[in-house]
């Protein structure tokens, strides 16, 4: 199989419109067992009480977040590198859902952090770093649009990106390089000190984020083809 | 300690931003078939 037949936008357009569908749906079904786990099967926390569900959504946002941004900056650096059009594209169509996830986590961040640090919002490195990088995110999506010529807006878009990622490692150790209110991280390589139902229940809604960003994401690519191919005769042959 | 509100704003919030972002897919989609439609009517009439 030529993987280069795929990164034509006339078929990868009909290849995205076969594989969303089915993304989302395991963004459904997944969504639903996370859930499941999460307000049935877990226990209650000693010392935080029901509030500490919020994590089954926060931390995960906060993982698509981070894994968004990197998965668009490499599609920046593939588009920069080898000028291909449709990376370029899936940078931009990413943008959204990446910025959407960096919301979510913030939100329900402050959602938690009100009861249980009393405060909705402190100039904490992990949380600014967090909120550095939901500016990074609007920033790609409006130097993007900002041209006339979606190319020049590509690459400038892209450039942003790369320039950003050093935002990534800032967020992800400044819990350990800074003195912080947020607390360390309950999940790592090394293994996790959480109770196995809410471990699970964190992971499987960290897979459905993860089906829906691609959904998400393949849904916008297909728009972003019909708005740049729009004078192809391909696109004027779709019914 | 009853954190009902906090959970429920949590995921009441996240539940719109999905909502949101799912609504503005599909009018983004529809705009640019529109567009195409509109373009290839003027095409026709020209």
């Amino acid at each position: 199989m030529n993987l280069y037949y795929f990164s034509a936008p006339a078929t990868f357009y009909r290849l995205a419109g076969t594989m969303a569908p089915f993304f989302f749906a395991a963004a459904l079904i997944t969504g639903i067992a996370g859930m499941y786990m999460g307000f049935v099967v877990a226990p209650t926390d000693a010392q935080q009480g029901e509030v500490y569900r919020v994590i089954f959504i926060h931390v995960p946002a906060a993982w698509m977040s981070m894994f968004a941004y990197f998965v668009m900056a490499c599609y920046g650096a593939m588009s920069l590198t080898f000028n291909t059009r449709l990376a370029a594209m899936m940078a931009r169509a990413l943008a959204p859902t990446g910025a959407m996830f960096t919301f979510v986590a913030l939100v329900t961040g402050a959602f938690w952090g009100r009861p249980t640090w009393g405060t909705y919002w402190v100039w904490d490195a992990r949380l600014t770093s967090e909120l550095v990088l939901l500016f990074l995110y609007l920033g790609f999506i409006a130097l993007a649009n900002a041209f006339e010529d979606p190319r020049r807006g590509d690459r400038a878009a892209a450039l942003l990106a790369l320039i950003g990622l050093v935002n990534l490692p800032i967020i992800y150790f400044s819990v350990q390089w800074w003195n912080t209110l947020h607390q360390g991280s309950s999940v790592n390589f090394k293994g996790t000190s959480m109770h196995v139902a809410m471990l699970w229940s964190m992971l499987l809604m960290a897979i459905c984020f993860w089906m829906y960003a691609i959904g998400a994401s393949l849904v916008r690519v297909r728009t972003i083809i019909l708005e740049r191919e729009r004078r192809t005769q391909w696109v004027r042959n779709l019914t | 300690m009853d954190h009902t509100f906090y959970l429920t704003m949590s995921y009441a919030l996240t539940a719109l931003a999905i909502v949101a972002e799912i609504i503005s897919l599909r009018v983004g989609r529809d705009t640019a078939r529109r567009a195409i439609e509109q373009e290839r009517d003027l095409e026709t009439q020209d």
